[in-house]
């Protein structure tokens, strides 16, 4: 599948993770940022990529800034993020809140 | 106790969203005010339960210290949402230098005993570094809940189970709320209100046996609410005086302190009786609330403290009290008081007695009752005020009735009251009304119990409870 426009989802809040997907074209670049990247960077990306794949998604650049984020919700994020990024999902409209 | 057995559950995608909601509230927040800083305040609560009753109580808490914190800080805009089912949270805008600020948050969350059960985010769109992490300024990260290891590190590896957490939660929760209270070091300004609130939250509560209230002066022929709220604004220059007299005592003695005080209230009468023409409304009150002023302005004159200490400076400023004012000397003066009248007839010490034992009536009953009263204001304030009156010997109560056997009478009117539901069923409610119109009837009045509500309510207010 191809990435039809840049998104992103999640935030910098405590326990979460902020994820930005675009298009690329040298397989998955990952740009990751955790606190606890020693730990579980490697988890993290392949969590994300699992994703990924899953959406055949094959060629993207990959931003991630980790701020401590359970697997549970680094997939939940990333599911969104993918979803945006291929016009599955509207975003939210925030104006309204 | 287990404050995680009521409230209705989130699930993950509720929680997920409305941090991106925050998130770009925030970013709106930085545009609009963009040489700001903008504070984001929301519990950090583990497991599907993110607010309910107890929750609430603590962010109330929580952000009323906060506030206090940032006193003399230029807020521009704040907005809180209470109901969330994905837990409370609020913002705040405020002009100051982020590192300053980030260091006054840090504190909170490590020095308040609750602190840990928030997170605290600042931003700042026109700084460099936008959003400066604990390490920054050289704090240690947050540790975690239930062990001393790195709070993410114990998250990420999913080290506890969510019933050590809420073991954890709960008995921070019984510490701060139930025995021996923490008491942060309110500023003065906070503490006058305070008290000045009790005062005007204590006539507004309606309907009280025998006493004045909005819709009736019960049993007082020479009052209305609006004499009381002349009279409590009479006495503010009198609870500045009493905070500053605890503030600044230096010495070992208390009870000098207590005279200080006394002096002061002397002047707080002429006040009182200047304002409502001649009318005592809180004569009762410029001695017990006096006190409780300065005592907890000592207490915490050199930082936070808690119940216990608060209470052992009431009971060495109150040392000698028994003993000046109801052993030596009655016989001798003209004009006793109607509670220096009662020991001399019935033994009965009344509010000097509570005040030499440090109030147990406020600290051991009253207060936490009122902690885990349910329902609105006025609901939670009449069943506490029911519950004191079954239980104190009111001076107020004994003077009208004649005779100290009302107590037997008062305390069964109390037992039926909450047999019938209290303030929570119509039947409650209803006994509750007529027995204000046979109080009226008999001229009868809980003056001493009212003024043990407003103690309580002073300082459940402080404590963030009410």
């Amino acid at each position: 599948m191809e990435i039809k426009k840049t998104a992103m989802a999640g935030t910098l809040e405590s326990s979460d993770i902020q994820i930005m997907l675009s298009q690329g074209s040298n397989g998955l670049e990952f740009d990751l940022v955790s606190d606890v990247a020693k730990q579980f960077g490697k988890a993290i990306q392949a969590t994300i990529t699992d994703v990924l794949n899953t959406y055949d998604i094959h060629d993207a650049k990959v931003k991630v800034v980790d701020k401590g984020a359970l697997d549970m919700v680094v997939k939940a994020r990333a599911i969104t993020v993918v979803q945006r990024a291929l016009d599955m999902a509207d975003e939210p409209d925030w104006k309204v809140i | 106790m287990n404050i995680f057995l009521k409230g209705q559950s989130t699930d993950l995608s509720a929680v997920l969203l409305q941090r991106e909601k925050r998130s770009h509230y925030q970013n709106q927040l930085e545009q609009r005010y963009p040489n700001k800083v903008v504070i984001s305040f929301k519990l950090n609560i583990p497991g599907p339960i993110k607010n309910n009753d107890y929750l609430a109580r603590i962010f109330q808490t929580g952000w009323r210290v906060l506030l206090s914190q940032l006193t003399g800080q230029v807020i521009e805009h704040s907005r809180m949402e209470n109901a969330l089912t994905t837990g409370p949270e609020a913002f705040l805008v405020v002009a100051g230098d982020l590192s300053q600020l980030k260091q006054l948050t840090i504190k909170f969350e490590d020095d308040f005993p609750l602190g840990r059960l928030f997170d605290v985010d600042l931003m700042a769109g026109k700084d460099e570094k936008y959003q400066l992490s604990r390490q920054d300024l050289g704090f240690a990260p947050r540790t975690c809940l239930i062990c001393d290891q790195e709070a993410k590190s114990c998250i990420k590896a999913q080290r506890h189970s969510l019933m050590d957490a809420y073991q954890v939660i709960n008995g921070l929760y019984a510490n701060y709320y139930q025995e021996n209270f923490y008491l942060f070091n309110w500023g003065k300004a906070t503490v006058i209100n305070a008290a000045l609130a009790a005062l005007l939250d204590e006539v507004t509560v309606t309907p009280k046996p025998g006493l004045v209230d909005p819709a009736s002066n019960g049993a007082h022929q020479d009052m209305t609410a609006f004499t009381f709220i002349d009279s409590s604004l009479a006495l503010r220059p009198y609870f500045v005086r009493a905070f500053e007299l605890g503030q600044n005592f230096q010495g070992m003695d208390l009870t000098i302190l207590f005279e200080q005080v006394r002096q002061a209230g002397i002047r707080a009468e002429q006040a009182m009786y200047l304002a409502t023409k001649g009318v005592n409304t809180h004569k009762g009150l410029i001695f017990s609330l006096g006190i409780m002023v300065a005592a907890l302005a000592q207490v915490t004159k050199n930082g936070p403290s808690r119940a216990d200490r608060l209470r052992q400076i009431i009971q060495a400023m109150t040392a000698n009290l028994l003993t000046v004012d109801l052993q030596k000397g009655l016989a001798n003066q003209e004009d006793l008081t109607a509670g220096q009248q009662q020991y001399q007839r019935y033994q009965l010490t009344g509010i000097r007695g509570e005040a030499a034992q440090a109030f147990p009536m406020v600290f051991e009953l009253a207060l936490p009752f009122l902690g885990q009263a349910s329902g609105s204001d006025n609901q939670r304030y009449l069943d506490t005020l029911m519950l004191i009156a079954g239980q104190l010997a009111d001076s107020t109560l004994i003077k009208r009735a004649g005779s100290p056997a009302i107590l037997a009478k008062m305390q069964a009117w109390s037992a039926e009251y909450f047999a019938l539901g209290g303030s929570q069923r119509e039947s409650g409610r209803t006994f509750l009304a007529n027995l204000d119109q046979d109080f009226i009837k008999r001229n009868l009045s809980l003056g001493g119990a009212a003024d043990t509500l407003v103690l309580t309510i002073f300082l459940a207010r402080l404590q963030g409870v009410v």
